[in-house]
């Protein structure tokens, strides 16, 4: 009895070194697979004010939109895949939908389209897909993924017609979307909204929140020593140390304190100021990349700090992590990176998921 | 380049010795006030009151606590979380007033809590 | 996995407590409660009545918190027996959403078990359990869709009905397994109330596993308001099928054993 007491849902933590300079390096690759991506949050070191150059990226970030009661099949009709699914990457997710109790829709850049729905409009819908993995004694949830790009998928051909026919007369699957395309041109101002008329269309911007933060303690870096096994710290704690910083939370407390226990691993050293500087909104990984371009280049000056760092989190309820693993929400949605940038151009990348998820790339 | 950080990668399963929690405090008066101190002697006192002196001995920390708005972020280890998390729900009374603790979000990572997408509001 | 559910608020007369007990467990993330109108059919001149409409209630249900959508709010009828004689479903039975019954003793949980056409089964929380949960009709109740219900409320106000909660739920899982549970509140106020990852972390105090537990507050409870839909159109069609007449047919399944109910039902 009560042997569940003491046991907690499994997570997961990847954590890689390596350099930006090496040939190899598939930091670009893993910022790209990570879709829907709802807030960065960069800390620099011994920094008071966000330079120029950073600050003008994001404000290059890309706009994104919020439409109201928007039909899926809308989105896979031939006119639109044409003019925005095949000439850019769009990105969609359903917005206030939960994964583990709403049917919630995306659509990859790659033109997969992803439902993943419950056991009802499963089966109603007759489309192909398969059991969620995080289901109970009983299925009750199911995943359908469409890859629009696929040759029998064209517009006009029999599968298209299916997919499209299931979706407008079987089940007109309808939900709120965050809608976002990246295209290299910059470009066609409005296209989405234009295509997209017939609905209540809110145009926004990602939100930018600075903070400065003063005097606190700040474990020391060795960026060729990520494991720590000599030292006192481990990935871990420096995860949990940049929690607390970031939520600015006291880090200097004893042993002995009665309120909190916690202290910044050692060996440390004391930073007299910190900025952090938070992006929110339905941020795009090709943005998320030039802002990591240009972090790189932070180093370019001198400067008082030997590294920063950046915290991407996805989406909770998306229904994937990176590529097109699935995701679930157990009692928590986390799929989040880190990247930890030194002046040397060498990196480490933590990543983590939680209970209902797969291992990170 | 030899002078590059050779590529390493690690893989932790459950590495979190940590479950953390982001929690309100909903008392039924709202003239009340108390500080941090208070709150986690309150807290320490519904694990007694659920689990007695033995059970309730786990340690746990209030890493940040808002006077205002009696938000509270906890830190507790792996195998005291679904005693601490029942404690905190079966909590109905601070001196003898109704209360409800409402937990907002609960992670094996920290970092995880600074950026929770079920608050985003776009309205 | 399902949306969030919580089936038992009480019913008061005070329409702006129900209200903001309502507005609070959308807030809390339900999509889903019903308002649980108790009838104690030992006390004399309980009627069975027929329950308000729920959308007397508010002009605009408050939304679910993180979702686009209103919340749904059901009415529920629970009978409290403790006499055979007492449970007759009349066709007030038809007006409510879910029908409930919380059987006093080990034979009418038999029976409650075994035959009622009810959607859930009430276990004692603010009492000591005054009889076993024997396997034979916790497994018939299983086989017939037919769930039990723990109300976590009693364990929030008091802790000697904590102490009644757990060990009565506990000994429930001995023999259910952790099958065909649901967990509600009971909540008379807004405070009472908590949150449905709450609720599905309590559940492992009741011995049910994590998996079991959510459910217990989401696809079981769905589970629940499908058996009370098809318990709502199957007794319509014995009526337009003109069949023996429902209340004499209930009173003779009361004791009837496993087979022959099956027989009935299947008909």
């Amino acid at each position: 009895m009560f042997t569940n007491l003491e046991k907690c849902p499994r997570n997961l933590l990847v954590c890689e070194k390596s350099s930006f300079l090496n040939e190899k390096s598939r930091h670009d690759i893993h910022v790209a697979k990570h879709f829907f991506n709802y807030k960065v949050s960069i800390l620099i070191p011994e920094c008071g004010i966000i330079p120029s150059f950073l600050s003008s990226v994001v404000n290059g970030f890309s706009k994104y939109y919020l439409v109201r009661d928007l039909p899926l099949h809308k989105l896979l009709e031939d006119e639109f895949l044409e003019k925005v699914v095949k000439t850019g990457s769009l990105y969609a997710l359903s917005y206030k939908t939960r994964i583990d109790q709403d049917n919630t829709f995306a659509i990859l850049p790659t033109g997969q389209v992803i439902l993943s729905v419950d056991k009802d409009t499963y089966e109603e819908l007759g489309l192909e897909g398969k059991a969620s993995q995080y289901n109970h004694r009983q299925p009750m949830r199911y995943v359908v993924t469409i890859d629009m790009t696929d040759k029998s998928l064209a517009p006009g051909g029999k599968r298209y017609k299916r997919v499209m026919w299931a979706l407008k007369e079987k089940v007109q699957l309808t939900s709120d979307f965050l809608l976002a395309r990246y295209s290299i041109g910059g470009d066609e101002e409005g296209l989405l909204q234009s295509c997209l008329s017939q609905y209540s269309c809110k145009e926004l911007r990602p939100s930018v929140s600075t903070q400065t933060l003063r005097d606190l303690l700040c474990p020391s870096l060795d960026p060729a020593d990520l494991r720590r096994d000599a030292r006192s710290h481990d990935p871990q704690q420096f995860l949990e140390w940049l929690g607390t910083v970031t939520m600015d939370m006291s880090s200097n407390n004893e042993a002995t304190s009665f309120v909190s226990t916690y202290c910044c691993p050692e060996p440390q050293s004391s930073m007299s100021q910190a900025l952090v500087y938070t992006v929110t909104g339905l941020l795009l990984p090709e943005d998320i990349h030039s802002l990591l371009k240009e972090l790189r280049r932070y180093f370019d000056e001198p400067r008082f700090t030997s590294w920063l760092s950046m915290t991407v989190h996805g989406f909770a309820d998306s229904p994937i992590s990176w590529g097109s693993t699935e995701h679930g929400f157990h009692k928590g949605g986390e799929n989040f990176y880190t990247f930890v940038i030194f002046k040397n151009q060498d990196y480490w990348l933590h990543m983590a998921t939680g209970a209902n998820d797969g291992c990170p790339p | 380049m030899g002078e590059h950080a050779s590529y390493e990668r690690l893989v932790f399963k459950n590495a979190s010795v940590y479950h953390y929690m982001k929690i309100d405090l909903i008392l039924e008066s709202e003239d009340k006030r108390l500080n941090a101190a208070h709150f986690k002697q309150l807290i320490i006192s519904a694990l007694r009151d659920l689990y007695g002196e033995i059970g309730a001995a786990f340690p746990f920390d209030v890493l940040k606590f808002e006077e205002d708005t009696l938000t509270a972020v906890l830190r507790v280890y792996n195998s005291g979380l679904v005693k601490l998390w029942s404690a905190l729900t079966l909590l109905g009374s601070y001196h003898s007033e109704p209360c409800a603790v409402r937990v907002t979000q609960v992670s094996p990572f920290l970092l995880a809590l600074s950026g929770n997408s079920r608050e985003l509001e776009l309205d | 996995m399902a949306v969030f559910v919580d089936l038992n608020i009480s019913h008061t007369v005070d329409k702006k407590r129900l209200q903001n007990i309502i507005e609070t467990a959308a807030h809390l993330g339900y999509s889903t409660v019903a308002i649980n109108h108790v009838v104690d059919l030992q006390q004399k001149k309980q009627e069975i009545g027929k329950p308000k409409c729920v959308s007397e209630l508010f002009d605009q249900f408050p939304i679910v918190q993180g979702k686009s959508r209103p919340i749904k709010v059901l009415n529920r009828l629970t009978l409290v027996v403790s006499e055979a004689s007492h449970f007759r479903p009349t066709n007030e039975f038809k007006s409510y959403d879910v029908v409930a019954v919380f059987p006093k003793t080990e034979k009418l949980f038999h029976a409650a078990c075994m035959s009622f056409d009810v959607d859930i089964i009430c276990i004692a929380v603010t009492e000591k359990q005054p009889f076993y949960f024997k396997r034979p009709p916790v497994n018939g109740a299983i086989d017939r869709g037919v769930f039990f219900e723990i109300s976590y409320v009693p364990a929030i106000k008091d802790s000697t009905m904590r102490r009644y909660t757990i060990s009565n739920s506990l000994s429930l899982m001995e023999t259910c397994k952790g099958k065909n549970v649901i967990v509600s509140s009971g909540a008379e106020k807004p405070l009472e109330l908590r949150g449905p990852y709450d609720i599905a972390n309590l559940g492992l105090l009741f011995g049910l596993s994590e998996g079991d537990a959510k459910a217990a507050v989401s696809t079981n409870c769905r589970a629940v308001l499908l058996h009370g839909e098809t318990r709502k159109t199957a007794l319509g069609i014995i009526h337009t099928m003109k069949k023996i007449e429902p209340t004499a047919e209930r009173r003779e399944e009361e004791e009837a054993p496993v087979l022959k109910r099956a027989r009935t039902e299947a008909v």
